[in-house]
C-alpha cells in the first residue's frame, strides 16, 4: 500500500461521553486496559504497509499529541513519510470561516499535493476493528472505481449503530446511497467511514464543496459528491465494536472478556500498538481474587475483581470488591470500597468505604482526578 | 578532557556456566528476570536514571539475544544524537584478532574507544547483577573523597563473606585492604564489582597490565590491587538497598521469589526509578472465571485459566483449567496444560507441559529447572 496515503480525521461534532470526553475527542479514550480508540485505526493502516499518515487532529489537541508524540509506537517516526499532525490555526482565512473541518483540509491541501501516493484512504477512528485494508485497497484498485467504501452488513436488533452512515444499494445490488441509520431495519449495510478515493477526485470534491459552499464538514463534501463518481463497496465480515455512545464504549470494553472477540482484535491481521509505559508486570498480591477480568500491568491488586477491565498502574486495596467496571490508569482504589458499573477516568482516587452503584445502561462516572470520599469528606 | 564527563563500560560478556540451561542460548546479562526483563535492563535503566548516556556495552558469549534487545538502546532512551549505548564485541586489528582475557582486558581492547569520549571518569559495570542504584551520587562521593578509584560496596551476611571480594575499610571509608573470598573475614563489605576510575590513570594501569604476561587481566585480582599497592586513593562507597547476584539456579529462583514478598527492598512500582526493557506490544493479561491468583505477577499477553500461588509469570503464557502452579517462574511462551501441578520450578521458554504433569514437590529444597526435553533439579 505503498502508493495509498492514509488520512486519520479526529474532528468531531459531538461526543457525548459526558466527563470522559471533557477534554479529549472520541479516539483518545482509553479502551481495553492500555489503548486509546486511535491506536486500532493507525495499527490498521500501519500492518497494512500504509507509511505516510496525517492525522486531523480536531480541537481538543493536548490529548492527541501527548499520545502520538512522534509516531514511533506505530512505527511513524521517519526521516522519509511517516506521521504528520495538523491542528487546527487561527489566521485570517480562519477569522470568518464557519463551523466544520473543511477548511482546515483546505488549509492543509500541500500536504496531500506533495505526497508522492496516488490514493487516499480517508478514515474516522470510532470504528473499532482489525481490519486487513491492503485487500481492502487491492479491490479498489483492481476495480477501477473513483472510490470505494467499507461497510459491515450488521444485524442490529438492539439499536446499538443508531445515527451510524447507513450504505443503500438498488435492486441490482449496485450502490446507492448513504444514509444515516434510525433503527427502521434490523438488518442494514453499516458504513465503517473508511473511504479509499483517488487523489484527483478528492481534490475535486474538496474544491467543490468549497466553491458551494454545500459543505462543512469533508464527510459532508464526500456525501455530496458521491452521485457524481464510481463508486465501489467492499464488505468486511470481522467484528467490529462502535464507540459513539456511553453505552457502546461501556459494552465494547466489556465484549473484550470474551477471548474470541479479544484474539481477533490484538491479533487477527497484526498486532495493536500503542504508546509505552514501561510499568512492571502486574502483582496480585495474598488477598486478591480476580475472575474473568482484562488487566494490563503495572497493578498491585489485593481486592476481589470481577467482570473488569483493569487499565495500566490501578491499585486496588484489601477488602474492595469490583464488578462489571472500568477502572483507567492510575485509579487508586482504597480499602473496602465497593464498586459496580463504574468507570473511573484516568488518577481518580476512591477513599476508603466508598460504595459506587451504578448501572449497565448508565454506568457511573468518576471524572479524570477526581477523589472520591464517603459522604463528601476528603 | 572533558571534565567532568562520566561514561559506562558494562561488562556483559560471562557466560554465568552455574546457570545452567538458562545460559544455553544467551549470556548471562540476557537472562529474563522479574516477569519481563532481563538481567542487563537493570544497570541500563540505572544508568539512564542516573543520567549517564554514554554505555559501552562489551559482549562476547553468544550474543545474539542480547544485541537485538538492546537494538539503539532506545527503551532506556539510549538511542541519543550524541552519545548512547554502543555494543563492543573482540575485534581484529593489524596484530590480528583476540577474544576478550578478562574484565580489564576489555576494556584495554577498547581504549582507543574510551579516549575519543574523552572523559574525566569511567564506570565499570558489570551486566550480572539486579539493583537500583544512582551512579551520580557515587560520583559526587568519588570527587569529594578525590579518589582514584571508588568501589561500590554492600553488606552482606557475614556467613556468605567467603563468596566475595571483601574490603577493610577505616572511620573515612578509605580501603585499607583488599581480601579476595576470605576464609575469616574482617569486615562484611563486598564489593559489587562496579568501579569508579579516573580515566587518566586506569589507561596507565591497562597498558602496564596487558605488558605483564602473568596478570589475568582482572580488575578484582590485578588491576586494583596493583593500585592499592601503589598507594592511590582507593575508597569505598556503601550502597544500601536491594543488590543480588544471581549465580545459580536456586539463587536466580530465590531473586524472583524476592519480589513476591512484603518486605521487598526492590520496588519495582516505583516511577521515579523506573526499569525499562524492550516493548512487546502485548494486549493486557486475561483471567479467566475459574482462576484463582494470589500473591503472584503477571505479565501482558497471558491467558490465566488455572490456579497460580507465589509465582512470577512472564508474557504470553498459557495456564489452562485445572492446572495448579506454586513457587514458580515460568518464561514467556510456556503452555501449562489441563490439571498440571508444578512446585518450586523454573521453566524455560516456549515449554508446554503436557496435561496431568506433575513437576516438583511442595516444601522441596529443589528448584526444578524445566526445558523442552528435561528438568534438571538444583540445589
Amino acid at each position: 500500500m505503498k502508493n495509498c496515503l492514509g488520512i486519520i480525521n479526529l474532528s468531531e461534532v459531538d461526543s457525548p461521553f459526558g466527563l470522559l470526553s471533557q477534554n479529549r475527542p472520541t479516539s483518545m479514550l482509553p479502551f481495553a486496559g492500555r489503548y486509546r480508540v486511535i491506536d486500532f485505526m493507525l495499527s490498521n493502516m500501519v500492518n497494512s504497509g500504509i507509511n505516510t499518515i496525517g492525522v486531523f487532529t480536531g480541537n481538543k489537541v493536548r490529548s492527541v499529541m501527548d499520545h502520538l508524540g512522534s509516531g514511533s509506537p506505530w512505527d511513524l517516526d521517519r526521516k522519509i513519510n511517516g506521521l504528520f499532525l495538523f491542528t487546527p490555526t487561527y489566521d485570517y482565512t480562519t477569522i470568518n470561516s464557519k463551523v466544520g473541518d473543511i477548511d482546515l483540509f483546505f488549509q492543509n491541501k500541500s500536504f496531500i499535493k506533495n505526497a508522492k501516493q496516488e490514493n487516499i484512504l480517508m478514515s474516522k477512528t470510532y470504528m473499532l476493528a482489525n481490519i486487513d485494508l491492503n485487500a481492502a485497497y487491492e479491490d479498489f484498485i483492481a476495480s477501477g472505481a473513483d472510490i470505494s467504501i467499507v461497510y459491515k452488513k450488521v444485524n442490529d436488533p438492539m439499536n446499538r449503530f443508531i445515527g451510524c452512515d447507513k450504505i443503500n444499494f438498488d435492486a441490482r445490488g449496485e450502490f446507492e446511497s448513504i444514509g444515516t441509520n434510525l433503527g427502521m431495519e434490523e438488518n442494514f449495510n453499516l458504513s465503517l467511514e473508511m473511504y479509499f478515493v483517488k487523489k484527483a477526485v478528492y481534490f475535486d470534491m474538496l474544491f467543490d464543496s468549497i466553491e458551494k459552499g454545500n459543505a462543512n464538514y469533508m464527510k459532508q463534501a464526500v456525501l455530496n459528491s458521491l452521485s457524481k463518481y464510481k463508486v465501489r463497496t467492499y464488505e468486511f465480515d470481522g467484528y467490529v465494536a462502535c464507540i459513539n455512545n456511553l453505552r457502546n464504549y461501556f459494552d465494547a470494553n466489556m465484549a473484550i472478556l470474551n477471548p474470541e472477540i479479544s484474539n481477533e482484535l490484538f491479533f487477527k491481521h497484526g498486532q495493536i500498538f500503542t504508546k509505552a509505559k514501561d510499568e512492571p508486570s502486574t502483582h496480585y498480591q495474598k488477598n486478591a481474587r480476580i475472575k474473568n477480568s482484562f488487566v494490563a500491568n503495572g497493578c498491585q491488586i489485593d481486592g476481589y475483581v470481577e467482570n473488569s477491565i483493569i487499565f495500566r498502574g490501578v491499585n486496588i486495596a484489601k477488602g474492595c470488591i469490583v464488578r462489571n467496571s472500568i477502572l483507567m490508569q492510575k485509579t487508586h482504589v482504597d480499602q473496602n470500597v465497593h464498586l459496580n458499573y463504574v468507570i473511573l477516568d484516568k488518577r481518580t482516587t476512591v477513599n476508603q468505604g466508598v460504595t459506587l452503584i451504578g448501572d449497565p445502561s448508565l454506568p457511573y462516572i468518576g471524572g479524570k482526578k477526581a477523589v472520591i470520599s464517603k459522604e463528601g469528606k476528603s | 578532557m572533558k571534565e567532568g564527563k562520566m561514561i559506562a563500560m558494562l561488562l556483559a560478556g560471562g557466560q554465568g556456566s552455574r546457570l545452567k540451561l538458562l545460559t544455553k542460548e544467551v549470556a548471562k546479562p540476557a537472562v529474563p528476570f522479574g516477569g519481563k526483563y532481563r538481567i542487563i535492563d537493570f544497570p541500563l535503566s540505572n544508568c539512564s536514571n542516573s543520567n549517564i548516556f554514554d554505555v559501552g556495552i562489551l559482549t562476547q558469549y553468544k550474543p545474539y539475544h542480547l544485541n537485538s534487545h538492546i537494538g539503539i538502546g532506545s527503551a532506556w532512551d539510549l538511542d541519543r544524537r550524541s552519545g548512547g549505548v554502543r555494543i563492543l564485541p573482540p575485534h581484529t586489528d593489524e596484530q590480528g584478532g583476540r577474544w576478550y582475557k578478562g574484565t580489564a582486558n576489555a576494556i584495554y581492547e577498547n581504549i582507543s574507544f574510551i579516549d575519543e569520549l574523552d572523559p574525566q571518569y569511567v564506570l565499570i559495570l558489570s551486566g550480572d547483577h539486579i539493583y537500583k542504584m544512582d551512579y551520580s551520587s557515587m560520583l559526587d562521593f568519588h570527587k569529594a573523597k578525590k579518589a582514584d578509584i571508588t568501589i561500590s560496596v554492600i553488606e552482606v551476611p557475614w556467613e556468605e563473606t567467603s563468596r566475595f571480594g571483601i574490603l577493610n575499610t577505616d572511620a573515612d571509608q578509605f580501603i585499607t585492604e583488599f581480601e579476595e573470598k576470605p576464609k575469616h573475614a574482617k569486615s562484611n563489605l563486598a564489593s559489587m564489582g562496579i568501579y569508579i576510575f579516573d580515566w587518566k590513570s586506569l589507561r596507565s594501569y591497562l597498558i602496564a597490565d596487558e605488558k605483564n604476561p602473568n596478570s589475568e587481566n582482572d580488575f578484582g585480582k590485578n588491576i586494583i590491587p596493583q593500585m592499592k599497592h601503589d598507594g592511590k586513593r582507593t575508597y569505598a562507597y556503601k550502597f544500601e538497598g536491594y543488590w543480588k547476584d544471581v549465580g545459580t539456579v536456586k539463587s536466580y529462583w530465590e531473586a524472583n521469589m524476592d519480589l513476591l514478598s512484603e518486605d521487598n527492598a526492590l520496588d519495582l512500582y516505583d516511577a521515579s526509578w523506573k526499569i525499562y526493557t524492550k516493548n512487546k506490544h502485548l494486549p493486557p493479561q486475561y483471567i479467566g472465571s475459574e482462576a484463582s491468583v494470589v500473591n503472584s505477577m503477571v505479565n501482558e499477553g497471558c491467558n490465566v485459566e488455572g490456579s497460580i500461588e507465589n509465582s512470577i509469570l512472564f508474557n504470553e503464557i498459557l495456564i489452562k483449567k485445572g492446572a495448579k502452579v506454586f513457587n514458580s517462574v515460568i518464561l514467556s511462551g510456556v503452555t501449562i496444560s489441563e490439571d498440571c501441578e508444578i512446585h518450586n520450578a523454573v521453566i524455560m521458554e516456549d515449554v508446554t507441559v503436557k496435561p496431568g504433569t506433575v513437576i516438583g514437590k511442595p516444601d522441596s529444597e529443589f528448584v526444578y529447572l524445566v526445558s523442552k526435553n528435561k528438568i534438571i533439579e538444583s540445589e
